[in-house]
């Protein structure tokens, strides 16, 4: 989240990869670093430590998707 | 001037605090604004006076904020400046406090207190001391927590995501045995005199015991023992060892075992040299078992890269038992011990400050 937040500061078009589990932290420190509204994106948990297999089927379902919020103006 | 809640009576004002998870889950004294004005008295500081930030939430910690924190705990207001100085020494960039709290392992601040303040408090240094019935050292470290929980922001499973939490998150604050020990008193090897009071916070896991048969007639006694207490360090489960060995670890022998190895004619820095040296484990046997996360560099791999950062103390009962604080080698500055100087002496000459019944 805080890599998120700093990469948008900075103005570059960023998205905070989330899991569910770790979703009300997300918004807890995006509220506290004033940038509530900072683009984050949820995934389930856990991905580390899926395998390579989980992994690359949740990299392809979200693609899409994750390239489309960067685009966004 | 910090907000004030209303409740019909103390009771009510205690449910409402652990509605509002204001609390550690314990029952607190109720911080009233009579009870915070005589804490803040007995500091002497503004109430305004800002000691540092606290993250996750980045609250401002000011005096009267952590004296709020130090009436709920229980402290008497005599303990005022050891919370003071444990404040600012987690506030320093350098401890890294947002991400301490907020991370899955198990880390929580061990307060360590060196110096005439630990008399001044009445701190336990020998038998139990990190265990129940010491107040100073138990509320002293719970004043410290809740300062994290109300001004930090750390909460569980929303801000603070320790998957397991640990005893010492509720409360870890001694005092070093310094008129047993055979070592100087460790806030002397980071630059304070014998005569100042300084306490120096790491964060750690809660304490692993070390059992070791000492043995006179035994010429191997000292080298028996460190080879015992670097196996603890590099426990092959731990951060330490995976992690690259950035951080801190505390060694808090008992006075025994603190004698047997300056016995061997090793000072603090023979045994910090001596410890970092042998905690190491085989490359082989940690990819073994944690493929993804090995970050050491070398084989064997230290569990403690800088024999500097072992840090070797002396507390708790004779007897055959020694502690070894394994720690989280991980944010920004790898988990380093940090230190303050308490600064004792500046309480207002209020003659109901210190205990008395206004």
């Amino acid at each position: 989240m805080r890599d998120g937040i700093a990469l948008a500061r900075l103005g570059i078009p960023a998205l905070a990869f989330v899991t569910e589990d770790f979703w009300a932290q997300g918004n807890f420190v995006a509220q506290a670093a004033g940038m509530p509204e900072v683009p984050r994106f949820e995934l389930p948990h856990p991905v580390a430590g899926t395998g390579r297999a989980a992994m690359q089927a949740l990299a392809e379902k979200i693609a899409a998707g994750v390239i489309a919020r960067l685009s966004a103006p | 001037m910090s907000a004030l809640l209303s409740a019909a009576d103390e009771e009510a004002a205690l449910e409402q605090l652990h509605a509002a998870r204001c609390t550690d889950g314990l029952p607190v004294v109720i911080p009233t604004a009579p009870r915070v004005a005589r804490m803040v008295l007995a500091g002497g500081l503004d109430a305004d006076l800002v000691i540092g930030e606290m993250g996750p939430l980045g609250g401002v910690a000011t005096v009267e904020k952590i004296a709020v924190a130090a009436v709920m705990a229980g402290c008497l207001p005599d303990y005022l400046p050891v919370v003071l100085a444990a404040c600012r020494a987690i506030c320093q960039p350098a401890f890294d406090l947002s991400e301490m709290q907020a991370t899955t392992h198990c880390i929580a601040p061990l307060v360590i207190v060196n110096g005439p303040a630990r008399a001044a408090c009445g701190l336990a240094h020998s038998h139990g001391l990190l265990g129940p019935g010491h107040r100073a050292n138990a509320s002293i470290g719970r004043a410290l927590r809740l300062a994290m929980i109300n001004i930090g922001g750390a909460r569980p499973g929303e801000s603070d995501m320790a998957l397991h939490g640990s005893p010492a998150k509720f409360t870890c604050c001694m005092a070093e045995d310094e008129a047993s020990s055979p070592l100087p008193p460790l806030h002397t090897s980071l630059g304070y005199a014998a005569e100042e009071s300084a306490v120096t916070v790491v964060g750690v896991e809660s304490p692993h015991s070390v059992f070791f048969t000492g043995d006179a007639d035994d010429p191997q006694c000292a080298e028996r023992l460190l080879e015992t207490l670097a196996a603890v360090i590099a426990n092959p489960g731990s951060n330490n060892s995976h992690l690259g060995g950035t951080a801190a670890v505390v060694v808090m022998l008992n006075p025994d075992h603190a004698r047997v190895l300056t016995a061997a004619g090793l000072d603090r820095a023979a045994i910090q040299r001596e410890l970092a040296t042998r905690a190491v484990t085989p490359r082989s046997r940690l990819a073994a078992l944690n493929t993804k996360m090995l970050m050491g560099i070398g084989d064997p791999l230290p569990a403690v890269r800088d024999p500097a950062k072992v840090l070797v103390l002396t507390a708790g009962g004779s007897g055959l038992y020694s502690v070894v604080f394994p720690s989280w080698c991980a944010g920004p500055h790898g988990n380093v011990a940090v230190h303050e100087a308490i600064v004792l002496g500046q309480a207002c000459a209020v003659p109901w400050a210190n205990g008395g019944v206004r």
